[in-house]
């Protein structure tokens, strides 16, 4: 019994993976809280963009830092999610669905079959670890030069209105539709190119039957 | 109403995110996810300034419907390789995918 106990080589990863999944459940909750007692200050799509921007940085803290692979998919899903709430409330409801049916359907899906099929181990945090100082910095500069360059810039934006399916659809396949044409052509190269990549390798009796 | 700059500083924030995933991550199919989120940020900044700046034109919408179809092919592409190392390396860390390094 004893030894089936965590060792204490684990206990840091347990406090990651779980410190992670209770902010992912509580920070909505507290923030919807927040905003029932503050809700004459706030407009509702305020409310509904911080609650997006929550999820959104909360799963992706999580698909890059949690050491399990199957908890850094499911924050995927979470992340992809709160991004197609995004584009609801930038008024694009098409882009939404397609970011649902598209990730949340397809791309999350093929991932987590990936997962399995390799029998991926989970990322060793104790061991590893001698980028990860340099990539934090990095990614720490990066990030503050896109925040300060947002701020700083000088946009005179106002809102458009709701766009129609149909114009869009218009527009789509009457001005684009030489690019829809290409990208059609590349999802079939890329699936026959997944399909021939993937294949289990033959064997030498079958290659030597099939030259004969 | 929500000023542009939010949803800027929103995707900023996600794409340094992902870049941090990519460069610290070992596991090839926990990179492929991050790379997934720095996407997800740059359709955010195409969707943002369609809406605000494009007006009537919306060309950053039809934009962000091809960075979806062309992650969602990238993916198909990536996994297939990904299976193709496990099966010759047994393991899915791109350290071990060394062949090419002198």
């Amino acid at each position: 019994m004893l030894e089936r106990l965590p060792l204490p080589a684990q206990f840091d990863r347990i406090i990651i993976a779980g410190g992670t999944a209770v902010a992912l459940v509580l920070a909505p909750i507290v923030l919807v809280l927040l905003g029932l007692l503050i809700g004459d200050q706030i407009s509702t799509p305020e409310m509904v963009f911080w609650l997006a921007f929550t999820v959104i940085v909360a799963g992706a803290l999580g698909t890059v830092l949690l050491p399990n692979i199957v908890h850094a998919a499911l924050s995927l899903i979470a992340t992809l999610l709160g991004v197609a709430g995004i584009y609801l409330l930038l008024a694009s409801e098409f882009i939404a669905l397609v970011q649902i049916l598209v990730y949340g359907g397809g791309v999350v899906i093929l991932i987590i079959f990936g997962l399995m099929m390799t029998n991926a181990q989970d990322d060793p945090i104790v061991t590893d670890g001698s980028q990860k100082p340099f990539a934090f910095i990095v990614a720490l500069i990066l990030g503050s030069v896109f925040v300060a360059a947002a701020i700083d810039a000088e946009w005179g934006a106002e809102t458009a209105a709701v766009i129609p399916f149909r114009d869009f659809g218009a527009r789509l396949f009457r001005d684009f539709l030489v690019p829809v044409i290409i990208v059609g052509v590349l999802l079939d190269i890329a699936l026959s190119g997944g399909i021939v990549n993937a294949r289990a390798p033959r064997e030498p009796e079958a290659e030597s039957e099939a030259a004969s | 109403m929500i000023p542009l700059e939010n949803f800027l500083i929103l995707s900023g924030i996600l794409f340094a995110t992902g870049f941090y995933g990519v460069l610290a991550r070992r596991s090839a199919i926990l990179i492929l996810m991050s790379v997934e989120l720095m996407l997800a940020a740059v359709s955010i900044n195409f969707v943002a300034f369609a809406t605000y700046l494009d007006g009537e034109a919306f060309s950053g919408m039809i934009f962000a419907l091809f960075v979806i179809t062309v992650a969602a092919a990238e993916v198909g592409l990536a996994l297939g390789i990904v299976l193709r190392l496990f099966r010759e390396r047994r393991t899915s860390y791109v350290d071990a995918a060394d062949s090419l390094k002198w």
